[in-house]
């Protein structure tokens, strides 16, 4: 084995913080290198390092043997280091196809080549069995299907280095381990993966060394992972032992019905969709990419319009029109998967982000909001989940992920909700943060919210919920109480979606694809 | 302890280096010139503030949504006219024509808004099309000839003083306040900071933005509506020419001041001070005797400095930010 890519020594200082000290990373050719660290400990730093957006203050890069130094992305891109940002960097009005192939399309006497791009994204797409057509603008796809595409995208690029950095935060186990497959395939015909994820699973079943960042410094510097366990890299990670604790099976106390759908469809392509969920219950929502979880959501919620059955909502028979409708007459709320581009206010103050919910309850005289009402109401909330910001005054979008995700939650902890959908809660947050916000779900539970949760991740599914509806193809294809067994019940969930796909001759399409081409 | 804590805060504030210029150019003014500190050419200043004071904060309440008035100028004329014909052929009296010219400011905003809510196309495109409609209307109705006879009451209340202080500088005052207040200390104005900031994200946590939209479009329309009527208490006469050339301060103003044009994020002090920044430096330009056709360049090349000193603030705050969130994990 070679190094393929070294890093020697590089640091990088920010006004008042050594973002990155002295750090070294060994990547070879042929192996899938793991790096971790919780949020902040210097991975993205490092990352934007070694794809040209920043410059180091000292250190050094060797890519085969070769000092370099990018000052651009390009320039890092040209040397054969392929990156997918955890960021999405897609251009929406584009084609899946023109997006693969943006800064390479295809053409002829300087005309792009429209079929030939289209064949060769299909080739990409179809290592990912990702479902769509090519000449789809971006737009149209889910958040799984777009993080997809631009892994297409970095694999297209056929380069002698892969960053991965949090490849899988939002696409379903099952894409994963399709995901995984061609990870390996890549390895073995020698190309050198950075693979950066807070799914330790993933590491341990993927990953063949590990370098572990803390505080901007190495805690190892590419160990065999062979051997290690989740424990252990949640040890090197954090520094002390146990900081993550699974939680153990939950006994939820079941209440009455509080929402109920009966033979929905909705203009997003739903059919027949049936639900029940309880107050005291954590109802799961599993499926894959593009099976309509998020969509279903956006429906409730009155995003899109439900053109039959019935929604009920303790009991009555309700229409929802807007998200306004939705929070203030039935209390029912909804996290999005997106934080960034849907959940919080990244230019506003951490107070605003979460008072946002309430400021139509907060009214005492008149409209008036005072400042102070607001941060008395939401204080309470920031110390019940732990929300580390230097002041309630301060800019959501300068906290570290994890801290955004805990405001973006906290906001409908405020809002105080009876019904409240969870769109992938834990998305790109580290092992701890993680932890906080589960302990946060039960409890909302267990204090009589009835949540529905909608996760891609397997794992936390089989955590949290009480009872799991497979979604497949817009429809309901199973429901099955939580054993809390992740053997049996991963089985088992993916047993319901192949029978599924296995009785339809021909997958059903997912309503943007089809949108898609009549655009 | 109390006043070093006013300081601070004060220094934490963006506008304070606009301040800073702005009392800079006034000190250089005053040692060139010895007719700067007049009390005539200081009366002229405030005059061009009582008006273009409420343009800017017209376009910047639109700014906040993170949309465009490109109608700000037309409104006003069109108000300003009609308001001129309810004196001078209806002999409505001066208070009962403020109150219906504001009006239809109000209503020409309300419009703006309702067919961007409706059509669900670009508020851009909308208030341009309606640019070109108002200012139609006004030379229609007037075929561009102004309404010369305009109350005595008129131009006295303009010109009264309340004590020693003039009676129009009460109008930037109360303006910026309310727009402030508005924007700080309302449901109303949190709705629209926070629309634009992120429309989705607003919605999302059960934000009508349709309804923000309108208000802020008729916000924005009353308060060009307002600035109308002032023009012709200010010139004595309803000329259909005004507004015309408001459109390049009503931008210039919230810009300089460190509005970001994606929305969310306004400044009603900065955009105070930026007026009087660009009052300033043409009142600097006509004192130093300078082509009066330069006063654009001069203009331009103000609002390209500022926005590049906003930028170089903006990434020195990213940097900080960085540093900060290293910290905070």
């Amino acid at each position: 084995m070679s190094a393929l890519l070294t890093v020697s020594g590089v640091s990088k200082r920010y006004p008042g913080v050594l973002a990155l000290d002295r750090v070294n990373l060994r990547l070879q050719a042929g192996e899938i290198h793991a790096l971790v660290g919780e949020n902040g400990a210097g991975k993205s730093s490092l990352i934007k390092i070694l794809t040209g957006v920043i410059s180091p203050d000292e250190g050094e890069i060797l890519l085969t043997g070769k000092p370099m130094r990018f000052s651009t992305p390009r320039e890092s891109l040209a040397a054969g280091i392929a990156v997918v940002h955890q960021e999405r960097n897609l251009i929406p009005r584009y084609s899946v196809a023109e997006n693969i192939f943006l800064d390479r399309l295809p053409t002829r006497y300087g005309v792009v080549q429209r079929w030939r791009m289209q064949d060769e994204a299909r080739r990409w797409l179809d290592v990912l069995e990702l479902d769509v057509d090519p000449a789809t603008p971006v737009r149209y796809l889910s958040v799984a299907q777009m993080q997809l595409v631009e892994i297409g995208r970095a694999l297209s690029l056929e380069s002698k280095v892969l960053l991965l950095d949090e490849p899988t935060a939002s696409i379903s186990e099952h894409e994963v381990a399709r995901l995984m497959g061609v990870l390996r395939r890549l390895r073995d015909q020698g190309t050198g993966i950075l693979f950066v994820s807070h799914k330790l699973e993933e590491i341990i079943n993927l990953c063949d060394r590990i370098t572990v960042l803390r505080d901007g410094q190495n805690v190892c510097d590419a160990q065999p992972l062979a051997g290690m366990n989740k424990d252990d890299i949640v040890t090197l990670m954090v520094g002390r032992e146990a900081a993550v604790t699974e939680l153990g099976a939950r006994a939820a106390t079941i209440g009455s019905c509080r929402l109920e759908l009966t033979g929905v469809a909705t203009a997003a392509g739903h059919k027949n969709i049936n639900i029940k969920a309880h107050a005291g219950e954590i109802v799961g929502l599993y499926g894959l990419v593009g099976a309509g979880r998020t969509e279903l959501a956006k429906a409730l919620i009155g995003l899109d319009r439900i053109t039959e059955g019935e929604v009920r909502i303790e009991g009555q028979p309700v229409r929802i029109h807007s998200p306004l409708e939705a929070l203030r007459r039935w209390r029912l709320g909804y996290v999005s998967e997106d934080r960034k581009g849907e959940g919080l206010i990244l230019s506003h103050s951490v107070t605003r982000n979460t008072a946002i919910t309430v400021w139509h309850r907060l009214r005492r005289v008149g409209a008036f909001i005072w400042g102070s009402l607001e941060k008395d109401f939401i204080r309470p909330l920031m110390g019940r989940l732990d929300v580390r910001a230097p002041g309630l005054d301060h800019a959501v979008g300068n906290l570290s992920g994890g801290n955004q995700q805990k405001v973006a939650v906290a906001k409908w902890l405020a809002a105080d909700t009876r019904v409240l959908i969870v769109d992938e809660p834990t998305v790109g947050v580290d092992v701890r943060t993680k932890g906080y916000l589960h302990q946060l779900l039960w409890k909302l539970a267990d204090e009589g919210t009835a949540v529905l949760l909608i996760t891609s991740e397997l794992a936390e599914m089989i955590q949290l919920a009480d009872r799991i509806y497979v979604m497949n193809g817009y429809r309901i294809v199973g429901e099955i109480a939580n054993s809390h067994d992740y053997d049996e019940m991963s089985e088992a969930l993916m047993q319901i979606i192949q029978n599924d796909n296995d009785v339809r001759t021909r997958p059903v399409r997912a309503r943007e694809e089809v949108e898609g081409h009549h655009v | 302890m109390k006043s070093s804590s006013i300081i601070t805060r004060m220094l934490r504030h963006e506008w304070l280096p606009l301040l800073l210029m702005a009392i800079a150019a006034i000190i250089v003014l005053a040692l060139i010139s010895n007719s700067f500190l007049s009390t005539y050419n200081l009366f002229v200043m405030l005059r061009i503030l009582s008006v273009t004071s409420l343009v800017a904060l017209s376009q910047m309440v639109v700014i906040a949504i993170g949309q465009m008035n490109l109608a700000v100028g037309a409104i006003g004329g069109l108000v300003a006219i009609l308001f001129g014909a309810m004196l001078e052929i209806y002999g409505v009296p001066i208070p009962a024509a403020i109150v219906a010219a504001v009006s239809i400011g109000l209503l020409c905003g309300a419009l703006n808004g309702l067919l961007i809510a409706w059509t669900k196309i670009n508020g851009f495109i909308i208030t341009l099309a309606m640019l070109s409609v108002f200012t139609g209307l006004t030379y229609g109705i007037t075929k561009s000839i102004p309404f010369y006879n305009m109350p005595q009451a008129l131009k006295a209340a303009y010109d009264s003083y309340l004590g020693p202080v003039p009676t129009i500088l009460f109008i930037p005052v109360l303006a910026a306040l309310g727009v402030g207040f508005i924007l700080n200390w309302t449901r109303i104005g949190r709705h629209m900071l926070a629309m634009g900031g992120n429309p989705a994200a607003a919605e999302l946590a059960g934000i009508s933005t349709t309804r923000t939209m309108i208000f802020t479009h008729m916000l924005s329309g009353g308060l060009a509506g307002i600035a109308g009527v002032v023009a012709v208490a200010r010139l004595g006469t309803a000329e259909p020419s005004i507004g015309a050339d408001w459109l390049l301060a009503s931008f210039a103003a919230p810009v300089i001041g460190g509005a970001a044009l994606a929305g969310g994020h306004v400044s009603v002090v900065g955009t105070m001070i930026a007026v009087v920044l660009v009052i300033l430096l043409e009142n600097g330009l006509l004192l130093a005797r300078t082509n009066p056709f330069y006063v654009q360049f001069f203009l331009g090349a103000l609002i390209l400095l500022a926005v590049l000193f906003n930028q170089w603030r903006v990434q020195q705050a990213e940097a900080r930010r960085a540093s900060s969130r290293a910290v905070l994990t």
